[in-house]
């Protein structure tokens, strides 16, 4: 039976969801694959002829075309369905978000182009959930262990993110926001319309950013109702990165780290006042 | 005498270590690209899990990339331009499900590897021919050789260009113009 208590249960739960979509849109997009794709294997495969030296991966390739992958996304949709209903402390749980951990490494190989920071955090928390939840061996301690690694990787993205920001004169002058806003790729009508109309909205976005971001991780530090104030930002800041720029695998792929954030300021012996 | 080991403890340990050293090499990894930091990304790395977390920053993706190809059918007989559609405008839903943002990601990181490794190419042989047996060169030549042909023996050129979206004020730019390649 799943246990919603269960903070490493919990963190799987969310990006089981985030997995599920994105396997999904994957499987609508299954063309890019094909000979035809801009990620066909015929292609893709030279990257690899360095490495494909190493006769473990070659097995792995003949699955890169559109067929075989339409399969891997199948069985990889079934695997996060069953991850629903499995724990991830049974052994059924185990296995299942163990194939789901291979199906994404192996996928990782054909999508090296196109492929996010979202699909890094996701991995990171899959690899760190299959190492830590080991049946048998795996200890309570070492569940704590995998927990403070995913919420660190956070706040570390999130502290890196705003440190780049911060060194960069165009985010500093609060223009690079209406920038990004304004592309096809990444931006909306609306939003850039909304920006030219109230510049100083501009300036204010850019430096919240910065802010936030840069001093995320003493959310890991704070009393838990200051704390909170850093996870509702960073909610905030994922749903309308989603809907403005459409990133809405970041979405489940970060909030997936707040039950380890939560876990983690807890656990702390100490807290800054 | 010598204390029987736990074989939970020693995985316990084996454990910690590896996700210690991950972390490690995921802050090695952050901002200058120093020979540590190479050797991780390049030699080491191979399912790409050491992240780069600097988001947008610090030069923010202000511009679409758009890529276009010709057909030159005789020596004086050339097609007009024509757009691979890829930055398709977003649907209400793509908050949620936003399959096409992969083309465009896909495209974005193509251009962009491209465009970064132009200099080193520019420095090593003085021009760009050596440009055209690189991966991400031979992805864009692939996409383009795709669409249909005007003749059965036809030299196909492309170019990659940049906008500024709906900024209409920024005129679009140039990045690289393809030699003629037998399609």
């Amino acid at each position: 039976m799943i246990l919603f208590n269960d903070i490493s249960q919990t963190v799987l739960l969310i990006l089981s969801v985030g997995l599920l979509i994105s396997t999904l849109e994957y499987l609508k997009k299954v063309q890019i694959f094909s000979p035809n794709g801009l990620l066909s294997w015929n292609v893709m495969q030279l990257k690899w002829t360095k490495q494909d030296q190493r006769s473990f991966l070659k097995p792995f390739f003949k699955l890169f075309n559109a067929s075989g992958l339409t399969v891997l996304f199948l069985i990889r949709c079934l695997l996060i369905i069953g991850l629903f209903f499995f724990p991830l402390q049974s052994t059924t749980g185990w296995l299942l978000i163990s194939l789901l951990g291979a199906s994404l490494l192996v996928a990782s190989l054909a999508t090296y182009y196109g492929s996010d920071g979202s699909d890094q955090m996701s991995m990171l928390i899959i690899i760190t959930l299959i190492l830590c939840n080991l049946p048998v061996l795996a200890s309570s301690n070492l569940r704590d262990i995998g927990l403070w690694f995913i919420a660190l990787q956070a706040c570390l993205s999130y502290t890196v993110a705003g440190i780049a920001k911060l060194v960069s004169s165009e985010w500093r002058s609060g223009t690079a926001i209406k920038d990004v806003f304004s592309t096809k790729t990444y931006g909306s009508k609306k939003a850039t319309l909304f920006l030219k109309k109230y510049p100083a909205a501009n300036r204010f976005l850019c430096w919240n950013v910065i802010i936030m971001e840069s001093i995320f991780p003493l959310c890991l530090f704070l009393p838990w109702e200051f704390a909170l104030v850093f996870l509702i930002w960073g909610f905030i800041f994922h749903f309308f990165t989603a809907v403005i720029m459409g990133l809405n695998s970041f979405f489940w792929a970060f909030m997936a780290t707040y039950p380890a954030i939560y876990f983690v300021n807890h656990q702390m012996s100490w807290h800054l006042f | 005498m010598i204390p029987k080991l736990d074989p939970a403890v020693i995985y316990e340990t084996i454990v910690a270590v590896f996700l210690a050293s991950w972390f490690l090499a995921t802050v090695l990894c952050q901002f200058k690209e120093t020979k540590i930091s190479w050797f991780i990304r390049y030699k080491i790395d191979l399912f790409n899990l050491i992240p780069l977390w600097t988001f947008f920053a610090p030069h923010p993706g202000k511009r679409d990339y758009h890529l276009l190809f010709r057909d030159k059918v005789t020596e004086v007989d050339y097609s007009e331009w024509q757009e691979m559609e890829i930055t398709e405008e977003r649907t209400f839903w793509s908050w949620l499900w936003n399959p096409e943002k992969r083309d465009k990601k896909i495209l974005s990181d193509v251009v962009q590897s491209l465009v970064a490794s132009i200099p080193s190419y520019r420095e090593k042989t003085g021009n760009l021919n050596l440009l055209m047996f690189s991966t991400p060169y031979i992805i864009v030549l692939h996409a383009v050789s795709l669409y249909q042909k005007r003749s059965q023996r036809c030299y196909r050129q492309f170019m990659l260009a940049e906008s500024s979206g709906y900024q209409k004020e920024t005129k679009p730019a140039l990045i690289l113009l393809s030699v003629f390649h037998q399609i």
